[in-house]
């Protein structure tokens, strides 16, 4: 009789390490094989933040969004993150998507002026009222993809 | 009489450009790196952000940063949940923002390439709590590009994040933040 109830408990104890053990090594927001939550245009995106951060954040943010919009630029500047700037409001709104590093061919290879289609994950909008020298406003992506 | 006036002025505007040129104008970039490191005997964390808004007027010293609390890459999945909803409570809180001086700005020649140190100074805003916090930085001018590097620790405690006794022993109280930016002239 004792020994099924001691066999439940190993089982309960090894189910509780397999559970600890799985969500300690838990994988990062697979952007590839997750479908886009949203998809919408860069301006729509910006707009959304600019008009009301607070709703935006809580319709984007941590999730993956689908984005079209025209290419500002192409930035390089940082090895460890190659990123695309699209245009969000013709002015100094911007929808900044960070790329893992492998894909930095990828990045390069893509021209100015060419509308770009990006799947992403959202982080969030970095503009500040009170510092004067960051006057541009930027909604991030990050773990970007260029769909093709 | 008429050409030494012209000469004059002409000297003058001369001059004046040359000084707008070598001491003006501001200083930026959208992709510098922040990381952040705690140590202690059971576990070491990380995390890095290659986003970081950053920009510095090189007449006045005024330096600014601005950063997404989100955008912080931790190599594992959980303790990037744990850091933005438990301990940052980054959806309330998005963003932290550093606004200071480079205290010895004209020690800094943008001209001339070279490594510079000066104090730096200011105040850092995480989870709507200020402090001032200090650091020396260090410069270095590489044909108009220039790129900082500096580190001050943080206490968390210091701004508002209560880490539970569980997990005491695994976050330091001394969180080394490191700055390390290339800035372009931009106007």
């Amino acid at each position: 009789m004792k020994r099924p109830i001691l066999l439940f408990i190993a089982l309960l104890v090894l189910g509780a390490v397999y559970y600890a053990y799985k969500s300690y090594n838990k994988p990062h927001t697979n952007v590839e094989e997750t479908a886009a939550a949203e998809s919408l245009t860069a301006i729509n995106l910006f707009d959304a933040f600019d008009t009301d951060e607070t709703a935006a954040l809580t319709k984007y943010a941590d999730k993956v969004i689908q984005v079209n919009g025209s290419i500002f630029q192409i930035d390089l500047s940082n090895d460890a993150e190659p990123q695309v700037v699209l245009q969000g409001n013709g002015n100094n709104g911007f929808i900044r998507c960070g790329f893992k590093s492998s894909e930095t061919d990828k990045v390069k290879r893509l021209n100015d002026n060419v509308t770009l289609n990006v799947k992403g994950l959202c982080k969030g909008f970095n503009s500040s009222e009170e510092l004067d020298l960051l006057a541009d406003k930027d909604v991030v992506l990050s773990n970007c993809m260029i769909i093709e | 009489m008429k050409k030494i006036t012209i000469l004059i002025v002409a000297l003058l505007a001369v001059g004046l450009v040359a000084f707008t040129n070598h001491s003006g104008g501001i200083y930026k970039t959208n992709t510098g790196n922040i990381n952040f490191y705690s140590h202690t005997s059971v576990e070491d964390i990380t995390a890095d952000n290659h986003k970081v808004k950053t920009a510095f007027d090189a007449s006045s010293g005024k330096l600014q940063f601005s950063v997404l609390i989100k955008d912080f890459e931790f190599p594992k999945a959980l303790m990037q949940e744990h850091f933005n909803e438990n301990y940052m409570s980054s959806t309330k809180y998005p963003k932290s923002t550093f606004s200071g001086t480079i205290e010895n700005m004209e020690a800094i020649n943008l001209a001339q390439n070279g490594t510079y140190t000066s104090p730096v100074s200011g105040n850092l805003t995480m989870k709507d709590v200020t402090k001032e916090v200090s650091t020396i930085a260090t410069f270095t001018v590489t044909d108009g590009v220039v790129n900082a590097k500096a580190s001050f620790n943080v206490n968390p405690e210091d701004y508002n994040i209560d880490i539970p006794k569980v997990v005491s022993k695994k976050i330091s109280r001394e969180i080394k933040v490191s700055i390390d930016a290339d800035y372009m002239h931009t106007h």
